[in-house]
């Protein structure tokens, strides 16, 4: 795969108070690359991915997305990168108000400034890909979990960004439902997305993720292919999470 | 209250000094040029409490309000010599002569006597009627009084801050007072023997024994003595110009013993009045007074919204100068009553820039209402998840954008209930306007208590027509719950 930096971290460093979260993290995200961030719970993966798209404020460092440093930027200037960067939350967060094609219309059209019409088109075909063509025009609540997290990967598509962030996409969904899930993740990988995501699912980390980041103590303890990490661990630590997790 | 009213007054005047407004407020001492403004306006504005027949009422002629009665001629009189055209600005007693000092009306003409503690605050010209004083009584029990003597140890009643009041502590000392603000009241509170007698001056309780004959009226024989005892008119302190066209006017009023005249004209008035009672043919006061109750209420809530909403965001604003700004005015507004603020906005602003009663009534109102509404709004969107946020900003809506699609149509519908519960109350309690003379429900039932001698009809005509308001407003609120419950 022939790659080319689309964010390079420089020196993250994330405190909370005197909590220091990321702990001088430089790494670099390819375009098309597909990483799987694991590590314990509290271990800042989510601190993270949302310093990526600077949903948290950061305490220092460089984050470049596209050239651009994100630190620093005002809000009205990270509105316009937030808009090439797809972001899924483990809680899928669809706007309840609206019907399932407005919540994919919503910000195409306020954002984009895209038509009416254009943000239909966009939306129907986008459904179809997740396999919800049929709930266009049903809220959300009357969804099950796993049909909303499709709403949700799709709504960020909506905006075509550069690249996609998932936080433990999958952990708030009852096992039946995990699978298509992480159906439509795998295809929209094997489309070429970049993708950063964070999750426990093993299976899906083995088979998609170009690399996997291990987190721990605030910084990315070790990093390797899919097959590195888990056959191969070189850290005490990762190894240790790696039992723990599997033995589960 | 009235004087709580004077010292509010007090208040506001070295409140405004203290901004350093003091130049607008003081120019009155500087030279007395009060006639000349007058007559360079062309318009004296006459401020007087219609509630106090003969001396001033209201009567419906050709179907629209006039305030009449032995005041109104008198003041005629004194603008006719000035030369100047009269205008009658109506509102509560108690709010006189706090209008008097800030410059909403150039005298008050309303029956008010001439006491000393008044004296302090504003210039009064000669007495120009002096009335005995009368206690009313039911007719049924008239034998059983002879004068004053007669009250020992009983229950009169007096009309809040009068004459009347102090005449009856002072002379009755075995009886106890009942105080209220309106004479309809008092005659309300005889019939249903709250009180053995209202203590009146006799042009009142002979209006009220003309109209109605289930009372009955007697001479006190109160000791009345000085010239404190009596009518005068009230201009502000300084203005020896007014007072002396009005000394002038009441001199020749006398002369020509002109208040006879006066007194049958205002007895013809109040006969038109009564000639037709039934609440059915004063249908257009109740009217009115739900148009003005309702235009309060729309405009509050069409002010109040977006100001609130405001109030709302910069209450949860980062910035810490605008959340404090927000907090203060919200906490401010909601720990005073509305009463004051509507003082406030009615004389207080009114001293800098002259506002009319209504539009300082729904400034107030409006205002009012927006804190109410901003605290209502800040929990509703403190009620929506901070991931609707999150997803919102991460698909590059802008603060704003997120605010206006996202967060705030959830908001308003958790809120809606209690929103609704504000836009009814504001119904309610928008009556305190009519403190300030506007001419809302509560006004326009004291009009019609007053034009018709009758108490309690008009109660419950108007208590009819606040819940017909309310209940329609709740059950508008409702089906556009409903309708927004629909949507999920
Ligand atoms: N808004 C916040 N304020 C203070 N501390 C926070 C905040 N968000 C996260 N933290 C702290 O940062 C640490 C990492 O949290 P998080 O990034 O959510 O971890 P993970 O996603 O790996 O479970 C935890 O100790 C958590 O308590
Ligand atoms: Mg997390």
């Amino acid at each position: 795969m022939t790659t080319s930096p689309l964010m390079q971290i420089n020196h993250l460093v994330k405190k909370f108070g005197d909590n220091v979260v990321l702990n001088d993290i430089t790494e670099t995200i390819n375009q098309g690359d597909v990483i799987v961030v694991i590590g314990a719970s509290g271990g800042g993966k989510s601190t993270f991915l949302r310093s990526l798209n600077r949903l948290n404020s950061v305490t220092s460092g460089q984050i470049l997305f596209e050239n651009t440093d994100l630190v620093g930027l005002s809000e009205k200037q990270l509105d316009k990168i937030r808009e090439k960067m797809g972001m899924v939350f483990q809680n899928f967060n669809l706007f309840p108000n609206m019907t399932v094609l407005e919540n994919l219309m919503l910000a195409p059209m306020k954002v984009k400034g895209e038509t009416e019409a254009q943000a239909k088109e966009t939306a129907k075909g986008l459904l179809d890909r997740v396999g919800l063509a049929d709930k266009a025009d049903v809220y959300p609540a009357s969804l099950s979990g796993g049909q909303q997290q499709r709403v949700a990967i799709a709504r960020a598509l909506a905006m075509s960004p550069d690249v996609m962030l998932f936080d433990e996409p999958t952990s708030a969904l009852d096992p039946e439902m995990v699978g298509e899930v992480l159906k439509v993740m795998q295809d929209l990988a094997k489309s070429g997305m970049t993708m950063v995501v964070v999750t426990h699912e093993m299976g899906f980390a083995r088979e998609v993720a170009d690399q996997v980041w291990f987190m721990d103590g605030g910084q990315i303890a070790e990093k390797g292919t899919p097959e590195q990490i888990f056959t191969n661990p070189q850290e005490a630590r990762t190894k240790d999470f790696l039992s723990k997790i599997l033995s589960q | 209250m009235k004087k709580w009213v004077q010292a509010f007054g007090a208040l506001l005047v070295t409140l405004i000094a203290f901004s350093g407004l003091i130049g607008l407020g003081h120019s009155v001492h500087a030279a007395d040029d009060s006639l000349a403004k007058v007559k360079s306006r062309g318009v004296l504005v006459m401020g007087t409490s219609p509630d106090y027949a003969p001396y001033e009422f209201i009567i419906n002629k050709d179907g629209k309000n006039e305030v009449v009665g032995m005041d109104v001629e008198v003041g005629k009189a004194i603008a006719k010599k000035m030369g100047v055209k009269l205008e009658i600005k109506q509102m509560d007693f108690d709010s006189l002569l706090v209008a008097l000092q800030t410059g909403k009306v150039d005298m008050v003409l309303s029956a008010m006597t001439p006491t000393a503690s008044r004296a302090k605050s504003v210039a009064f010209s000669n007495v120009y009627y002096k009335a005995k004083q009368y206690i009313i009584v039911n007719k049924n029990e008239k034998d059983l009084y002879k004068d004053k003597s007669s009250f020992a140890g009983k229950k009169l009643g007096v009309q809040t801050g009068s004459l009347q009041a102090d005449i009856a502590k002072s002379q009755i000392p075995t009886s106890t007072q009942l105080g209220l603000a309106k004479v309809p009241d008092l005659i309300l509170a005889l019939k249903s023997h709250k009180v053995d007698g209202i203590v009146a001056e006799d042009p009142v309780a002979s209006a009220y024994v003309q109209n109605d004959s289930s009372l009955a009226a007697i001479d006190g024989k109160f000791n009345l003595a000085g010239d404190d005892l009596g009518s005068a008119i009230g201009f502000p302190k300084g203005a020896t110009s007014l007072v002396k066209v009005a000394n002038e006017t009441i001199a020749e009023i006398k002369q020509k013993n002109l208040f006879p005249t006066y007194l049958k004209t205002a007895g013809k008035d109040m006969a038109g009045n009564v000639q037709n009672t039934s609440m059915l043919h004063y249908w257009s006061y109740f009217a009115k007074g739900v148009g003005y109750t309702l235009l309060i209420t729309l405009l509050a809530i069409l002010i109040g919204i977006p100001i609130g909403t405001l109030f709302a965001l910069m209450r949860l604003a980062k910035n810490k100068v605008v959340h404090l700004i927000a907090v203060s005015y919200i906490e401010f507004v909601r720990g005073t009553p509305l009463m004051i603020q509507i003082m406030f906005v009615y004389f207080g602003i009114g001293l800098l820039v002259d506002i009319p009663a209504l539009v300082a009534g729904v400034i107030a109102v409006s205002l009012n209402s927006a804190a109410y509404v901003a605290e209502i709004i800040r929990g509703g969107i403190d009620s929506i998840p901070v991931g609707q946020t999150e997803a919102a900003r991460s698909l590059g809506l802008s603060q704003r954008q997120t605010m206006q699609s996202v967060i705030f149509p959830q908001a308003l519908k958790n809120i809606w209930p209690a929103l609704g519960n504000e836009f009814i109350s504001l119904i309610k309690e928008s009556s305190i306007v009519s403190i300030i003379g506007v001419t809302d429900l509560i006004y326009q039932l004291k009009v019609v208590q007053t034009a018709t001698y009758k108490g309690v009809q008009p109660i419950v005509v108007a208590m009819f027509l606040y819940f017909i308001m309310t209940f329609s407003l709740s059950k508008l609120l409702n089906h556009y719950e409903r309708k927004m419950q629909h949507d999920n």
